[in-house]
């Protein structure tokens, strides 16, 4: 019973709780914040955007071309001489 | 831009003292809701005019500052990590285990009672930590946290439930040591 109480009183402790008032300088130092963050400009953002597009492109064209260049022919005889030179 | 600065003012009235104390309640220590509530307003600022009007300014604000003191929490737990190379905790209670808090606006018969209930509360996970402050000091309806907090109304009540029973378990525990206290 008393414990009950006891946790009761604790949990309506916040009862007729009032709200606390924030310093006066708050909206000085938020002014200064703003003032002081660098905003990206939206010129820089379409140059970033471009240089990782052509980046991507080019990593792209380049693997495609790699891959039909390899010859099939040389392929089958690297498997044959692979096979025939075994040591075990 | 002028325009943009008077709105951002009014909103900043109008708003500040939500702001504030949601942000004391989560952190528990002046200085650093202070901080939370100079980055909410720097966020808003910046995001006024990308705001679509979808919910309002209330809500938006309510979303800003509980994710801003979420992420301030992690932080400081990250920076004490750093020093002391501790393991990764499951809820914040590494930021808030080193003080106790006298809340500024509670009644000063209700003082000690209320310092143990901040300290239990912190024991709460995010989800039921959020709805209980925004319930029980901050006086929201169920569909205003719903909305908040983009959940259902049943989750809502749900977590709510859940907090509302781990706080009495917790506390129920920390009975015992009261008792020695007093004696």
């Amino acid at each position: 019973m008393e414990k009950e109480k006891w946790i009761q009183q604790v949990l309506n402790s916040t009862n007729g709780m009032t709200a606390v008032t924030p310093n006066d300088d708050i909206l000085i130092k938020i002014k200064q914040k703003i003032n002081q963050q660098p905003t990206v400009q939206t010129g820089i953002v379409w140059l970033v955007a471009a240089s990782v597009t052509i980046l991507v492109t080019a990593n792209f064209i380049l693997i495609n071309q790699y891959k039909q260049n390899i010859n099939p022919k040389e392929i089958y005889i690297e498997s044959i001489v692979n096979n025939n030179n075994q040591l075990y | 831009m002028p325009q943009q600065n008077v709105i951002f003012e009014n909103i900043y009235h109008e708003y500040k003292s939500m702001v504030f104390n949601l942000a004391l309640h989560y952190l528990q220590n002046i200085e650093d809701a202070e901080e939370v509530t100079q980055d909410v307003f720097v966020k808003v600022y910046h995001s006024l005019q990308h705001f679509n009007q979808k919910s309002s300014y209330k809500t938006w604000i309510y979303r800003i500052t509980i994710n801003n003191c979420l992420d301030f929490i992690k932080k400081k737990n990250s920076i004490k990590r750093l020093y002391i190379f501790g393991k990764k905790s499951e809820n914040e209670k590494d930021y808030f285990n080193a003080t106790t808090f006298e809340h500024p606006g509670i009644q000063l018969e209700n003082q000690e009672n209320a310092e143990i209930l901040f300290g239990v509360i912190n024991t709460l996970t995010e989800n039921q930590k959020t709805v209980f402050l925004l319930s029980k000091l901050d006086g929201l309806s169920n569909i205003e946290i719903a909305e908040i907090m983009e959940l259902s109304i049943a989750a809502v009540e749900s977590l709510i439930f859940r907090a509302k029973v781990s706080l009495q378990e917790k506390l129920s525990q920390k009975f015992s040591t009261y008792r020695k206290n007093k004696k």
